[in-house]
């Protein structure tokens, strides 16, 4: 089970993932923002695994967030839940699959597609997304997945096949490395393919071009 | 009822970039079978969201798994993306020891009928059927989807009922043109149901525009003021606006007998 995975985790030391902190507390496990992690006594306070769907479904701003890897999280609440289950439940709200994919991974059980699978892949209105140059999708990576401001995932794809992110800073591409720079016992949280919105930037750039 | 306890639900909705709303009654239908415990696990995955299509799958531990799109019709999204994101081979899919189940969009169940009664029930209350009009909206063609197709057959099942005075179709981008409705409805009192998924930019802005209820397109504070209006009082006629169908507490209960016609249908694909 994941979860039981994820306990263990927890007892080799494991403490954050992207934004979050969590950690095993008297009566079940504890998860907020790590900036938070000194101020929980001021923190509001949660208890159901679903109230983290709603807590990232907004920046402080109040602006919706959908990419969830965006290093963006609201501040100032904290999750007190009773068990592992619910832990890893409000883990997956707030990064959808970032345990299963990094346990799978590990275990060689899935691989990372490249860039040009991805958009070959597509049809309808982002079929031209396939017209995209390799120079052209490398910056367009570059600035759309920087970890600074846009998403905190690591990514493992290169853009053709069997080609390694090399385009990339090093510590973008590397699984141990802790995205938000602040070398904590972070567990990995992988990008094994371009997601939507990056297709869709993709397509917005072949679109700028062809005009 | 029906007990999967060593199954897992997958629920597909269409999500969105921009405005939450589009995912809210994909989630709201998740969390209510969730609660019944009716499934080892329940997951809900976007088109336009996360978890995306392409990861889900390595979330759900059950080795045997419903996926179910909450989508109105059939159409590009269930024909064309789900098929290849999920990599599905058909509606039995078989990998690395797991058996994936596809079934069709939850708008092709039967009961979708009784939801659009309900629904345009509880929007005017007290409302004499027989003397009103009930209107379904679509979308109609740009989206690729059979959606007007659909309708169309909610239409004609509602209409066999004789319950309403008239039952009629109306679109955003086909004729019969939703901003039409003045002309080709006949009753004082006027009911619309829009035949969406979700409680999106098109039931809050578009047609209400198109009905004449806004004057313009204004993205409101809160979006479910427009609903709370009602009727509205135009050219001597009483009309009345529901929220989407796809947004309807009963829609749980779609999805659960979507999985049952599944199980039905493919007895003999999953015996193979
Ligand atoms: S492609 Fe991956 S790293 Fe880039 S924004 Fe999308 S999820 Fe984040």
């Amino acid at each position: 089970m994941i979860s039981d995975e994820l306990a263990c985790l927890i007892r080799d030391g494991y403490n954050a993932l992207g934004e979050l902190g969590f950690a095993e507390s008297l009566s079940g496990y504890r998860l907020y923002h790590w900036a938070d992690r000194n101020s929980l006594s001021q923190a509001r306070v949660y208890r159901s695994s679903k109230d983290a769907r709603e807590i990232a479904k907004y920046d402080s701003s109040g602006a919706y967030r959908p990419l969830k890897g965006a290093p963006n999280l609201p501040r100032g609440w904290v999750l007190e839940l009773p068990n592992i289950n619910d832990l890893k439940r409000a883990l997956d709200f707030f990064y959808p699959g970032a345990i299963a994919t990094w346990l799978a991974f590990r275990e060689g059980k899935t691989e990372p597609v490249c860039l040009r699978q991805t958009l070959n892949r597509q049809t309808g209105m982002y079929r031209v997304t396939r017209k995209l140059t390799a120079d052209q999708a490398q910056s367009l990576v570059r600035e759309a997945c920087r970890s600074d401001s846009r998403c905190l995932r690591t990514i493992l794809w290169g853009i053709e096949p069997d080609h390694p992110p090399d385009f990339l800073p090093a510590s973008k591409s590397d699984p141990t490395v802790d995205q938000t720079g602040q070398k904590r016992a972070a567990l990995p949280f992988l990008c094994l393919e371009a997601c939507n919105l990056l297709v869709a930037a993709a397509r917005t750039t072949v679109k700028k071009t062809s005009r | 009822m029906i007990e999967k306890r060593k199954s897992a639900l997958v629920l597909v909705g269409h999500g969105s970039t921009l405005n939450p709303d589009s995912s809210a009654p994909t989630f709201q239908h998740a969390d209510e079978i969730d609660r019944r415990g009716l499934f080892a696990e329940v997951y809900c995955t976007f088109w336009k969201q996360e978890p995306s299509l392409r990861e889900v799958l390595r979330m759900v531990e059950s080795d045997d798994i419903y996926v179910v799109p909450n989508f109105i019709s059939e159409g590009y999204f269930t024909e064309t993306i789900i098929p290849r994101e999920l990599e599905l081979t058909g509606p039995v899919t078989r990998r690395s020891g797991k058996v994936i189940k596809y079934c069709e969009p939850v708008g092709n169940d039967p009961r979708m009928i009784d939801l659009l009664l309900r629904r345009a029930r509880d929007a005017a209350p007290g409302v004499p059927p027989e003397k009103t009009s009930l209107l379904i909206v679509g979308h109609g063609t740009s989206l690729n989807q059979k959606s007007a197709e659909a309708a169309h057959q909610q239409v004609r099942v509602i209409r066999e009922k004789r319950l309403y005075a008239e039952v009629m179709e109306a679109y955003m981008e086909e004729p019969p043109f939703i901003a039409d409705w003045r002309k080709n409805t006949s009753q004082k009192h006027v009911v619309v149901v829009p035949f969406f998924i979700a409680d999106g930019l098109h039931s809050y802005q578009d047609i209400p525009v198109l009905l004449g209820i806004e004057s313009a397109r204004t993205a409101a504070a809160s979006q479910q003021e427009i609903f709370r209006r009602n009727p509205y009082s135009l050219d001597g006629r009483e009309l009345y606006y529901a929220s989407a169908i796809g947004t309807e507490p009963l829609m749980a209960d779609v999805i659960l007998d979507t999985v049952v016609r599944f199980d039905r249908k493919h007895l003999y694909d999953l015996a193979a």
